[in-house]
């Protein structure tokens, strides 16, 4: 395919000038003409030349002006301008270069000038872009990792923009089994290839490091977070140090089976932390220096505890420092509160949500940093059986079996090791099977003797389930009346103890026709 | 059921030995209890070896209090053990039935009549 003639805008008020240049290179270009600077910026942004040849003295808005503004808007700001004036005082030649221009062509000219300045700087412009190109290139193939699709109870979502100068943000997911994968997301200082090719040595670092440090844990353990971002560290400062840069970086590990977010922060954008239970967003920052620095403390790892529907939208400094006409930053806050505005929003919409109004605040969709956005979602009806432990017991009909099942809840309860329960919370526990249990057999089996009970215990992501079948009379809660407190009664007390020591209690009947009682309490 | 006695004045303080008092034994409980209240009608438990009352228990202890009342006597309690006493409350038990730290509290609570 044959490329188009470049594009070239001439602007200048005098007629004379105009066709001078015109002649010079019609044959080689293809020209736009604006005989005032408001024409020109128009111009400019409705068709992006490849180059400005601009006159300096212009009634109304001059030369310099012009450039200005071309310069200030990131849709302009790259297109070479060239600027065409009769003054030759070295004074008006530095205000040029200080607005922008990259040359000057004084007037009267000749054609062969011309024409070799702007060859020469289209041509330079090319190279220029094809940096920029092969950048973004090495930015979509090397620097943004593929999320998992397959994680149960995990839902992620991205928002990739490069911007015209691909400015080395990064990120990748490293997925060990169902139940826990790292997140790792990270801006190298600096722009174009450099940028890029730093973006992908940290992340190839990354993968070596990892693979070194699981071949070497000899149990299942997975090295931990600080472990590994210490290990890159000490084989990449040497060159992050030659090169004067750095990089800022949260290394992520979501542990499904603990609901527990583990997060190495290295000077990194803060994560936004949506917390589905109180519709409230947090900020998590870490505390550690941006690698590249010297190191001179251990690298401090942070946990934190979520929830099912809980979210956490991880992102680059392209997002905060977006900018308005005016120069006004996008900001953290403004983030945080259009997250927590539209927390309940899909997160497929909310990613879009979030550019749309990043490009509703700064009038553009071209902008100076690549803006990346990381959206993981965890699901909010989590049922996982294999996040679970489970416990089971069979009694018969019998009183002088509560006892063993006091005994089997302890013995359960002192193994739910994440959330330890404490003494108080165990003996209330215990006291709410007792008074199931003894209801089945006086109640359900009218204290028949030789009839079994079925109970299950599991943990749940947040809560313990303590579930009763018996095959006896189906319980009624209508029918029981309701406890009298004044010392006339002796009995009646037990559902009130139930209702007052768990979280939940559910009457039901399975398939097989047995009752079933379902305790609920909380983590 | 183990229970121990002791006499002090015209009040019995029963020692309750076991550290269940569940459903499970409750019938016991009532059992032993009744030997006693053939001695007094004015009665210590001391509860202080029991870790562990569910709603029979408690139902139990108020059947003692109702049958002593009725021979015109009255049942306190004392060395009440934190889990058990938590139970009282929910059931309201602590302002029917007097609770003291020490027998010998629970026992002058007699004289003060």
């Amino acid at each position: 395919m044959k490329k188009s003639k470049p594009l070239i805008l001439i602007v200048d008020d005098n007629s004379i000038n105009i066709d001078l240049l015109v002649n010079t290179l019609k044959s080689d270009y293809r020209l736009g003409i604006a005989k005032n600077g408001p024409k020109a910026l128009e111009y400019a942004d409705k068709h992006l030349p490849g180059l400005i040849l601009l006159d300096i003295m212009m009634p109304g808005m001059n030369g310099y002006e012009v450039c200005t503004r071309l310069k200030a808007s990131s849709k302009t700001k790259e297109i070479p301008v060239i600027f065409i004036t009769a003054m030759t005082e070295s004074g008006h030649k530095t205000r040029g270069f200080e607005v922008g221009a990259l040359d000057y062509i004084t007037k009267p000219f000749h054609a062969a000038e011309v024409k070799a300045r702007v060859k020469t700087h289209l041509a330079l412009k090319e190279v220029h872009d094809r940096e920029i190109y092969i950048a973004s290139k090495i930015q979509k193939t090397l620097l943004l990792g593929r999320p998992p699709g397959d994680i149960p109870g995990i839902q992620i979502f991205q928002l990739t923009v490069a911007s015209q100068k691909v400015d080395g943000d990064f990120y990748d997911f490293f997925k060990f089994d169902d139940q826990c994968f790292d997140l790792m997301v990270g801006d190298v200082m600096g722009k174009g290839v450099p940028a890029a090719l730093l973006g992908a040595a940290m992340k190839s670092h990354f993968l070596r490091v990892l693979n070194e440090q699981l071949r070497l844990s000899c149990k299942k353990e997975l090295p931990e977070p600080a472990q590994i971002v210490s290990s890159v560290h000490s084989g990449m400062i040497d060159h992050l140090e030659d090169l004067e840069t750095f990089v800022t970086l949260c290394y992520a590990r979501f542990d499904m089976l603990k609901y527990i977010f583990s997060f190495v922060d290295c000077g990194h954008m803060r994560t936004i932390h949506f917390h589905d239970g109180s519709n409230r967003c947090s900020l998590l920052q870490g505390v550690n220096m941006p690698l590249g620095f010297p190191e001179k403390e251990p690298f401090r790892q942070i946990s934190v505890h979520f929830e099912p529907g809980d979210f956490f939208v991880f992102y680059s400094d392209g997002v905060t420092e977006s900018k308005n006409k005016d120069g006004d930053l996008y900001g953290e806050k403004r983030l945080l509160d259009f997250v927590q505005a539209n927390g309940r929003i899909e997160p497929e919409n909310l990613i879009k949500k979030i550019w749309n109004d990043i490009v509703a605040f700064s009038h553009s969709e071209i902008f100076d940093d690549d803006v990346t956005c990381v959206l993981v979602k965890i699901d909010k009806d989590l049922s996982l059986p294999a996040l679970t432990t489970e416990s089971e017991l069979e009694i018969t009909s019998d009183l002088k079996e509560l006892e063993r099942v006091r005994a089997f809840i302890r013995g359960f309860c002192a193994g739910v090791k994440d959330y330890p329960l404490d003494e108080k919370r165990i003996s209330t526990i215990e006291l709410a099977v007792t008074e199931i249990t003894a209801n089945i057999i006086k109640h359900a089996y009218q204290s028949r003797s030789g009839e079994t009970i079925q109970i299950n215990a599991e943990v749940l992501a947040d809560e313990i389930a303590i579930r009763f079948y018996d095959r006896g009379e189906q319980f009624d809660q209508e029918s029981v009346p309701q406890p009298v407190f004044d010392g006339s009664r002796e009995g009646g007390f037990g559902l009130h103890i139930i209702a007052h020591t768990v979280d939940e209690v559910l009457y039901s009947r399975d398939e097989q026709g047995r009752n079933c009682a379902c305790l609920k309490i909380k983590l | 059921m183990e229970l121990s006695t002791e006499k002090i004045g015209d009040v019995t303080v029963v020692g309750v030995l076991t550290e269940v008092l569940d459903a499970g034994n409750t019938e016991e409980f009532k059992t032993g209890f009744a030997s006693i209240l053939n001695e007094s009608n004015k009665v210590v438990f001391e509860l202080g070896r029991v870790k562990f009352i569910d709603s029979s228990g408690c139902g139990t202890l108020l059947f003692c209090q109702k049958q002593l009342s009725k021979l015109g006597g009255d049942l306190k309690l004392c060395g009440v053990q934190e889990s058990v006493h938590s139970l009282f409350e929910l059931v309201r038990m602590d302002r029917i039935l007097g609770m003291f730290d020490t027998k010998e509290d629970a026992v002058d609570s007699f004289k003060k009549k």
